[in-house]
C-alpha cells in the first residue's frame, strides 16, 4: 500500500532548478534508500516533502501522503502530521537540541503539543524511549553537550520515534558520525522499523549503507532520478553509468566482509 | 605579563561593580531612612550656604539642599533611564523575534518601520516631540523609547536570522511545536546576554540624554531635582558657588562612567569567543 507518493516534483531558488521533476512511491513499512552525492537534490526533495526548505526555495508538483497532497497543508494539518505521521533525524546530531534545555525537556514538549498525558506519563514515555535506542534513562535530565555524538543520536532517533509515525524520513543520520557508531545507528534504525513498521526514507551519499537495510534504491543525479528499483537489481545489474561510477567508487571490502562476517561492530564496511 | 594585567583588569572592574552597588545602597539609605530635607523646600534665608553638618553639600541658590537633591536626582535620572531602558527593551525584542522568524513580508515590513525610526536622531525626535506635547520628563522618555527600541528589534532580529536556520529549530517544527513556543523557549534564551550588554553600555547613554536634554529645558523641569536640570539652575552662580555644578555634573559622570563599566563587564563575560579562545 502505497504511503507516500510523490509526483513530478520540482524545487527551484529563484530560476535554478535544484529538483527537476521526480516522482516515486514509498510504501508502507519498506526501507526507501536515496544515493547520490552531494549537490544532487536529495536532501532538498525530503525538505519538501516535510516543507522544511529555507523562504528562497519554491516546491511545485505533489507529495500525497495516504492520497492528501502535504504541499497544500494548512499549518495546523502540518503541525498534526509533523508531530504524529512523519518524522525526521537529521546529520546534525548536534545542533538538532536546544543547547539549554535537558534531552528530558525535548520529549516533554514534544508530548505536550500533541498528546493529553500526565506529567508522569509524559516521563515514562520518554525514558521507555531512551531504553529503545539503548540509552540509560538517566540521559533524561542530561544536556545535550553532556551526550556523545552517537547517543545523541540516538536520543534524536529516539524523539524520531516516540510517536510511533508511518514515515521516518532519515537525511545522512550517520555522516557526522565515526564509522563504529555509525554501523550501531544504523542497525538499531533497522531493528526499530522492524519493530514499529515504518516506512524510511533513507538518505545517503554512501552506497555501504544501502546494501544492507535497503529495500527499494533510487539514484539521484543533478536533480533527476537516474535510476531506481529494488536493491538487488539496483545493485546487482546497475543500468546507468551513474550508478556504475557511484558503485566502483564505493570501498567495498567483499573479501573482508566474507572473512569477519558476523563481527558488525569491527567491520564496519561490510555493511 | 598579561596574565597580571587581566588580573589588574578584572579586580578593578571588581572595584567599580562594588563601587556601584555601594552607591545604591547608599542612596536607598540616605532617601528611605535619613532624609531629613525636603528637596524643593525654599529656604531663602539659608541659600547658598557651603558645606556644613546640617547640609553636607550645602545649599543651593534657594536654599534647598544639595545633598538630598542629588540623592533624589538618582532615583530621578537613573530611575527613568532605567524605565525608559525596559521599554525599550521590551518593544524592541519582540518586534526583533517575530521579524527575523517570520521572515518575508513581516519581517520587511517591521524593518522598514524600525528604519524610519533610525533616521532621526534621538535629540531631533526629543525636541520635536516636546514641541509638540509640552516639555516634560514623560514626552523625553517618550522620545527615547521611539528611537532606542530600534537597536533591540534590530540585535534581535539578526540574532534569530542566524539561529533560525539551526537545527534545532527545525527540529522543533518537526516536533509541531507552535511558533510561539519555539520564540520564546528556544530562541529568546539565546539573545538574552547580547540583549544584556546592549542595555548596559545604553544605560549610559540614556541616562546622558535625560540629563543634557534637562539642561536644555526640554526634559525634566523645575523645581524636579534632575541632575541636568540642576546644572542649568546652578549656571548663573558658577563664578561664585562652583559646587552647585560640580556635585551633579560629578554625579553624572560617575553614574554613566560605571554603566558603562558594567556593559563591558557583561560583555567581557558573554564574550564566548574568549572563553574558547582562554
Amino acid at each position: 500500500m502505497t504511503l507516500l507518493s510523490v509526483q513530478n516534483l520540482t524545487v527551484q531558488a529563484g530560476e535554478v532548478p535544484l529538483v527537476k521533476g521526480i516522482s516515486f512511491d514509498v510504501q508502507k513499512g519498506e526501507w526507501l534508500a536515496i544515493i547520490g552525492q552531494s549537490g544532487s537534490g536529495k536532501s532538498v526533495s525530503a525538505s519538501a516533502i516535510g516543507r522544511l526548505l529555507a523562504p528562497n526555495l519554491k516546491a511545485q508538483g505533489k507529495a500525497l501522503y495516504n492520497g492528501k497532497d502535504i504541499l497544500q497543508f494548512g499549518a495546523k494539518e502540518m503541525r498534526r502530521l509533523r508531530g504524529t505521521s512523519i518524522s525526521y533525524i537529521f546529520q546534525d546530531y548536534q545542533g538538532s537540541f536546544t543547547s539549554f534545555h535537558t534531552i528530558g525537556r525535548h520529549f516533554e514538549e514534544f508530548l505536550k503539543a500533541h498528546f493529553k498525558l500526565s506529567k508522569a506519563q509524559r516521563r515514562e514515555m520518554a525514558e521507555q524511549a531512551l531504553e529503545s535506542v539503548g540509552l540509560q534513562p538517566e540521559m533524561y535530565t542530561r544536556y545535550p553537550f553532556q551526550l556523545s555524538g552517537g547517543q545523541l543520536q540516538r536520543s534524536s532517533i529516539a524523539l524520531a520515534l516516540l510517536t510511533k509515525p508511518d514515515l521516518v524520513i532519515a537525511d545522512e543520520p550517520t555522516a557526522a558520525l565515526d564509522s563504529i557508531s555509525a554501523a550501531k545507528v544504523l542497525r538499531l534504525l533497522a531493528d526499530l522499523q522492524q519493530k514499529t513498521g515504518c516506512a524510511m526514507l533513507f538518505i545517503t551519499h554512501d552506497l555501504r549503507h544501502v546494501r544492507k537495510h535497503a529495500d527499494q534504491i533510487i539514484v539521484m543525479k543533478e536533480g533527476e532520478i537516474v535510476e531506481k528499483g529494488d536493491k538487488q537489481s539496483v545493485l546487482d545489474q546497475p543500468q546507468h553509468a551513474y550508478t556504475r561510477s557511484l558503485m566502483a567508487a564505493s570501498p567495498s571490502l567483499s573479501a573482508a566482509s566474507q572473512l569477519l562476517k558476523g563481527d558488525d561492530t569491527s567491520c564496519v564496511y561490510c555493511n | 605579563m598579561t596574565s597580571r594585567l587581566t588580573i589588574n583588569r578584572t579586580r578593578a572592574t571588581k572595584v567599580f561593580l562594588s563601587a556601584f552597588l555601594i552607591l545604591i545602597a547608599a542612596i536607598a539609605v540616605y532617601a528611605f531612612l535619613i532624609l531629613k530635607h525636603d528637596p524643593s523646600f525654599v529656604d531663602l534665608n539659608e541659600r547658598l550656604l557651603p558645606m556644613s553638618w546640617q547640609h553636607p553639600f550645602g545649599t543651593d541658590h534657594l536654599g534647598r539642599d544639595m545633598l538630598t537633591r542629588i540623592l533624589l536626582g538618582f532615583q530621578l535620572t537613573v530611575g527613568y533611564g532605567f524605565l525608559a531602558l525596559l521599554l525599550a527593551v521590551a518593544i524592541g525584542v519582540p518586534i526583533g523575534v517575530i521579524a527575523g522568524f517570520k521572515g518575508g513580508l513581516v519581517d520587511r515590513l517591521l524593518m522598514r518601520v524600525a528604519d524610519a525610526f533610525l533616521a532621526f536622531p534621538d535629540t531631533v525626535v526629543a525636541i520635536v516631540l516636546s514641541g509638540l506635547l509640552g516639555a516634560g520628563i514623560e514626552n523625553l522618555l517618550l522620545a527615547i523609547i521611539l528611537v532606542k527600541w530600534v537597536n533591540y528589534a534590530r540585535l534581535a532580529r539578526s540574532t534569530v536570522v542566524t539561529e533560525r536556520q539551526k537545527d534545532y529549530i527545525t527540529m522543533a517544527k518537526i516536533n509541531g511545536l507552535s511558533e510561539w513556543r519555539i520564540m520564546w523557549k528556544h530562541l529568546f534564551p539565546h539573545l538574552i546576554g547580547h540583549i544584556l550588554v546592549l542595555a548596559s553600555l545604553d544605560l549610559g547613554k540614556i541616562i546622558l540624554l535625560i540629563s543634557s536634554l534637562s539642561y536644555i529645558g526640554l526634559g525634566a523641569q523645575p523645581p524636579a531635582p534632575e541632575w541636568g536640570a540642576m546644572l542649568n539652575e546652578a549656571r548663573p552662580y558658577f563664578q561664585t558657588v562652583p559646587a552647585l555644578m560640580i556635585y551633579p555634573g560629578l554625579a553624572i559622570v560617575t553614574v554613566v562612567l560605571l554603566s558603562n563599566l558594567l556593559g563591558d563587564y557583561l560583555r567581557d563575560k558573554f564574550d564566548v569567543k574568549k572563553e574558547v579562545a582562554e
